[in-house]
């Protein structure tokens, strides 16, 4: 096991990843999909061998808060019915401890409904890093990438279903049908920030299927917008390359990041 | 998202509050069974204490006004302020949408 942790009787439980003990396959695949331009590279022989970390068994608005006082660089929901030794090797693990910077992981179940994006904002501007004036922007773009992976990435739900007739009712019993399903509402959605003077970068990654991201690959790129302007979705991207400095797509589809210039 | 709904005449209007979002997505049944009220000729949707929409709530928007339009019913969205202004303007609903101020 390459993670080692305190036992103590509390919702938040202290623990701290190991950096060198973690498999170099895990580090590569996440480090590959947190590529964020901007930022010098994490060197990993100056990097600490080890991160703060808290596990939650479940997440909440107001435990989260009172995690995120701690200042841990990694925050894990553990999920109802998870498998503990199991989500420990989960790929949360292998993201790269940056300074300033935190990692945030909760299932599908919790960030659904959670306003992940207020929390997330609230916490940058916590820790200084988010200017009030960039607030507005920052949040609804960050609120579309998770809406986008929670919706198309983890719940597996297309465009498509909204943009047919009574498209609402099947989008909306779609819904439902996967959020009753444990198995897809255990699914992870990862939020990773990190920032300097110049730049907030945020990724948002998912566990689904993934999609192509190119204008006509049929993901939920905007390209319906841009086709029919009645169209019912797809202005999630249309705003996030609006109101961001830069937005890139990276591991097929699972992960967007977005950057703000400051 | 909250909304609470009073009839006057041919008229529904509908105050909306709170986010309108993507998980809002059965409270827009709730208020797609408002247009099968009898006689009725217009709805108005008062943005006016909204306090976000998202792309989904946009495309919510969108679904209200051809379900108003298949029953002769006119749709118009009224008073979006701040931040969701700034979003219907962005994605150019006005386009599609009668919004007055």
């Amino acid at each position: 096991m390459d993670v080692t942790m305190d036992t103590i009787p509390s919702p938040l439980r202290p623990f701290c990843v190991v950096r060198d003990r973690i498999p170099a396959d895990m580090t590569a695949r996440v480090t590959a999909r947190f590529d964020v331009h901007g930022f010098d590279p994490v060197p990993s022989d100056g990097a600490a061998p080890w991160a703060d970390a808290l596990l939650v068994e479940r997440a909440d608005r107001d435990c989260l808060r009172e995690a995120f006082h701690r200042n841990p660089f990694l925050m894990v929901e553990l999920g109802e019915g998870g498998d503990e030794p199991a989500a420990l090797m989960e790929d949360w693990s292998g993201a790269p401890a940056v300074e300033p910077g935190f990692y945030l992981s909760l299932t599908t179940g919790t960030a659904y409904g959670l306003q992940c994006a207020v929390l997330v904002c609230d916490e940058l501007t916590r820790r200084g890093a988010l200017p009030a004036d960039h607030r507005a922007n920052v949040e609804m773009c960050l609120h579309e990438a998770i809406a986008n992976a929670i919706v198309h990435g983890n719940l597996g739900i297309s465009s498509a279903a909204k943009n047919q007739p009574d498209g609402y009712r099947v989008f909306g019993q779609l819904l439902r049908d996967r959020l009753g399903d444990p198995a897809i509402k255990r699914r992870r959605i990862d939020i990773f920030c990190r920032w300097n003077a110049a730049t907030i970068a945020l990724a948002v990654v998912d566990q689904g299927s993934g999609f192509d991201s190119a204008p006509n690959g049929g993901g939920p790129t905007g390209a319906a917008v841009a086709k029919d302007g009645k169209a019912r979705s797809g202005r999630g991207f249309v705003f996030m390359r609006a109101l961001a400095s830069r937005v890139a797509v990276t591991d097929g589809g699972r992960c967007t990041v977005l950057h703000f210039d400051l | 998202m909250e909304f609470r709904s009073r009839v006057e005449q041919d008229t529904v209007d509908v105050q909306l509050s709170g986010r309108l979002e993507f998980t809002d997505h059965d409270r827009l049944r709730d208020i797609i069974d408002l247009l099968e009220g009898p006689g009725l000729r217009r709805i108005v949707l008062d943005l006016s204490v909204l306090d976000f929409i998202d792309s989904a709530g946009l495309g919510m928007l969108l679904i209200l006004q051809e379900e108003a339009e298949q029953r002769n019913i006119k749709l118009v969205v009224r008073g979006p302020q701040g931040d969701v202004k700034r979003s219907i303007d962005l994605a150019k609903i006005n386009e599609i949408v009668t919004i007055e101020p």
